[in-house]
């Protein structure tokens, strides 16, 4: 199998459409190109509407992590007219965007990534009957659980948000919704419910237990839960030296509170930690369907190149920070945010990914319990911002899946020029002008491919273990 | 055509009891407006008839519709629905990958020829062949239109699906294209949202599964049992906008007390869909009780109505020609006489409506 070339996709159980582009060499993928095969136009459709538009029309980027958007334009909004929101309301809008996160992560690992075990390829390993039992796609015990739990946890954002997806709630002076002492006790409810499902199912344990880990030694003891069996199954396939990343992460800093971040913004790089500074941030288009150079968000572009020019293989963009690629994501989230497990973890591959995730998820629930215990239904939930006549600023959140921005100019009240940089676009990016791939064709490389391997069951852990969403990455 | 299961054998292999399945049927019918006297005819069918295949394919789109359908209000009743349509071929649940998934497609379309119902969520961009969504390497409206000819009718999800909806917003980029004008020789259902409420959802599939035939729908192709009342109509906020009771400002002392969000630039009173009574995510709410008004997402071209923050200006109040801000000045002093008035207003609506459904009659 020399020399071959294999194309991947459609890729099922992740979000949007993704195809992967293999060169194959002696069992091992040689170089990926990773194409993003869809492209809408939003940064397009925003030009010239009001300001107050991008609130409803961003979030319908993505209808699983609409919520991520929504938060990004408020904020967006909030600082091109030099606002702060009321401390209340941006406490409920972190809870809001914080329960939308657990979600997301919660579904990642028990529909999108698991199911991958319980495939016939794996029936001679010890752990596969219970893979099958827990995880088979659409049948799983597992998978059952994990769509109950999530949906009762979700009534938190029906209570604050109104409905979801799609939320109109989050505001640039905070929410919409002032939550009463009912609402607080029965918000505290379902978080209890929530905890109840992570320590009974996913964990199998407190989950202070696993926030309180250290080290990869010691996370590989951990056997409880499916959390445990999928610990199980990577010490197994070796799945910390499978699709491993090039240890650069960055974060843009989690749930923004009155006084600090939940999860601290940053850049991690050659094991050293650095402040958040996007001065040489630019997305390179030298290899997207994209016309126009390599620019900074704040002054780019979206121009797509009506003849799909040869030389370029995605409508994804190629974010860089000072000419270099970062991995983005609830592992990076981690690592920047200084927890002991994830910096053990950095630079690993698809174990380090998931267990970043797990953590993530972990530390997470208990920080909207503190939200909710610190709850003040007396308080100003809003401070209403004022319209925006002219003025620009910087919208960054991080979602689920990691770093998401939207730049944003408004003259005379009218937006012109918007740009979002969504966390799959980092980790998707395709080769920038240095040919450098992105981070997830780099992850790719060395991938064991077996003999008749058409969508080799390696590529697919890889590709899952970023969680892509690839509406998101070009919108 | 091969043999096919009936629905209850299909639930009872995926481990869903007797007790369960004739509590889903009586919870369908109540869902669905039909009384205690059609349970047993709602399980008589399951039991009888075999299961409606389901194809659902995705476009441009952002898989909400997906999302709000997977957590319905029970979750059995989910479950169950899931596993009768048991989606025989969808992109973002489904097992397969690759080859192996648009093989599976394939197998359904050719299985189940002439039977099967194609759910569509989002839809095709005409632009430039349809390169901006690729499907299997070939653009997405292709796929759509070979799953289209062998189907016996079209669910159209979601405000894209039915028309166009965000990446159809001006200047539609993409020239993005609902489906109704790309596949205009089969029966289409709208179900326009965005997303489409779950219940919504889960409710006209099965309706469409039990009775094999599709709900009544409106002159928009629209399914009446939820999409014939307005928001306003059934608003547990209406009785504030009838008393002249405005939310000002965000958050404001009359936004705590659950005024009327009308000023606040709500389209309630425009906008057809079931939100005010069915409610979401399990029926805790809706986006007019989260303080927020309603943005008419399941009415065409909403995106494009100027900002969504801008009061409707053509909503009359009480008497026909006093508008809400001049209500809002003089309620308190004529309560009663509003009433009188609104009942009025509102027996002269009926009437109209009525003759308006008659001249409708004529013209078919």
């Amino acid at each position: 199998m020399t020399g071959a070339r294999l194309i991947v996709g459609p890729f099922n159980r992740v979000e949007g459409d993704l195809e992967v582009h293999l060169d194959v060499e002696d069992g091992r993928v040689r170089a990926a190109r990773v194409n993003a095969p869809l492209y809408r136009g939003f940064e397009r459709m925003l030009l010239g509407r009001p300001a107050s538009d991008a609130l409803t029309l961003t979030p319908r980027i993505c209808g699983i992590c609409s919520i991520s958007q929504s938060a990004a334009a408020a904020r967006a909004l909030a600082a091109a007219g030099g606002h702060t929101p009321a401390p209340q309301g941006a406490a409920m809008a972190a809870l809001i965007h914080a329960v939308e996160n657990v979600s997301d992560h919660l579904f990642h690992f028990n529909l999108f990534f698991m199911p991958d075990f319980a495939r016939p390829a794996y029936a001679d390993r010890p752990w596969h009957p219970r893979a099958v039992e827990r995880f088979t796609s659409g049948a799983g015990t597992a998978q059952r659980a994990a769509i109950e739990a999530r949906a009762a946890l979700l009534h938190i954002l029906g209570t604050l948000a109104g409905k979801w997806p799609h939320t109109l709630a989050i505001q640039p002076g905070g929410v919409t919704r002032a939550p009463g002492p009912r609402d607080k006790v029965r918000i505290m409810a379902t978080l209890t419910a929530f905890r109840r499902y992570l320590e009974g199912t996913l964990f199998g344990a407190p989950l202070e237990a696993f926030a309180a880990l250290e080290t990869r030694a010691a996370l590989m003891r951990w056997a409880q839960g499916d959390a445990g069996l999928f610990l199980e199954i990577a010490a197994d396939l070796d799945l910390d030296a499978l699709g491993r990343g090039a240890g650069r992460y960055l974060s843009f800093g989690a749930y923004p509170l009155a006084d600090g971040y939940g999860f601290a913004p940053g850049i991690w790089r050659a094991g050293g930690l650095s402040p958040l500074d996007l001065g040489g941030m630019v997305e390179d288009v030298s290899h997207a369907w994209m016309l126009g150079g390599a620019a900074h968000p704040a002054a780019g572009k979206t121009l797509p190149d009506d003849e799909m020019r040869e030389t370029a293989y995605s409508w994804c963009k190629a974010p860089r920070l000072g000419g270099l690629g970062y991995e983005t994501g609830a592992l990076a989230r981690q690592v920047v945010a200084g927890h002991p497990l994830a910096r053990d973890l950095a630079g690993g591959g698809v174990l380090a990914r998931v267990a970043g995730r797990l953590l993530d998820l972990a530390r997470t629930q208990i920080l909207m319990e503190d939200l909710v215990r610190a709850l003040d239904p007396g308080a100003a939930f809003m401070d209403p911002a004022p319209e925006i006549r002219d003025g620009a600023g910087a919208g960054l959140v991080e979602a689920a899946r990691g770093a998401l921005g939207h730049w944003l100019r408004v003259e005379s009240g009218r937006i012109a020029a918007y740009q979002i940089v969504a966390p799959t676009t980092w980790n998707f990016s395709p080769r920038d002008a240095s040919g450098a791939p992105g981070p997830l064709e780099a992850a790719l490389e060395g991938a064991p491919v077996a003999p008749g391997e058409d969508t080799p069951l390696s590529v697919q852990h890889i590709v899952r273990s970023f969680d892509p969403c690839m509406v998101c990455t070009v919108h | 055509m091969a043999e096919i299961e009936t629905f209850y054998e299909v639930m009872r292999r995926q481990g869903i009891t007797r007790r369960s399945f004739m509590k889903y049927c009586s919870l369908t019918a109540a869902a669905l407006g039909l009384g205690p006297a059609f349970v047993p005819k709602i399980a008589h069918a399951m039991e009888t008839k075999p299961r409606t295949p389901v194809i659902w394919v995705h476009g441009l789109e952002c898989t909400c519709c997906s999302e709000s359908f997977i957590r319905s209000a029970h979750p059995l009743a989910k479950d169950v629905v899931l596993s009768m349509i048991s989606l025989d071929y969808d992109d973002t649940l489904m097992a397969a990958a690759g080859h192996a998934a648009e093989a599976a497609l394939e197998d359904t379309i050719e299985k189940y020829k002439g039977n099967y119902i194609l759910a569509v969520e989002g839809n095709p961009p005409l632009n430039e062949d349809g390169m901006f969504c690729i499907i299997g390497g070939k653009p997405f409206v292709e796929q759509l239109r070979h799953a289209a000819e062998h189907a016996k009718a079209i669910i159209s999800w979601g405000a894209c699906a039915s028309y166009g909806c965000v990446q159809a917003a001006a200047p539609n980029p993409t020239r993005a294209t609902p489906v109704h004008k790309v596949i205009t020789d089969k029966p289409i259902i709208k179900v326009p949202g965005c997303p489409p409420i779950a219940e919504v959802m889960t409710g006209v599939i099965t309706y469409m599964l039990t009775f094999d035939r599709m709900p009544d729908l409106d002159r928009q192709g629209r399914p009446k049992m939820f999409y014939s009342q307005r928001i306003h109509d059934k608003c547990y906020r209406r009785p504030h906008f009838d008393a002249g009771q405005f939310v000002e400002n965000w958050d404001d002392e009359y936004a705590r007390k659950g005024y009327c969000l009308y000023k606040m630039g709500c389209k309630g009173p425009t906008t057809y869909n079931a939100c005010s009574t069915v409610r979401w995510n399990e029926g805790v709410s809706f986006p007019i009780q989260s303080g927020h008004g309603c943005i008419g997402c399941s009415e065409d071209g909403f995106w494009d109505q100027g900002s969504f923050y801008d009061r409707l200006t053509t909503i009359k109040q009480f008497g026909i020609e006093a508008t809400a801000d001049q209500i809002g000045f003089t309620a308190a002093g004529a309560v009663g006489a509003g009433i009188v008035a609104h009942v009025a207003a509102s027996a002269l609506k009926r009437a109209q409506k009525k003759s308006q459904d008659a001249a409708k009659k004529e013209e078919v």
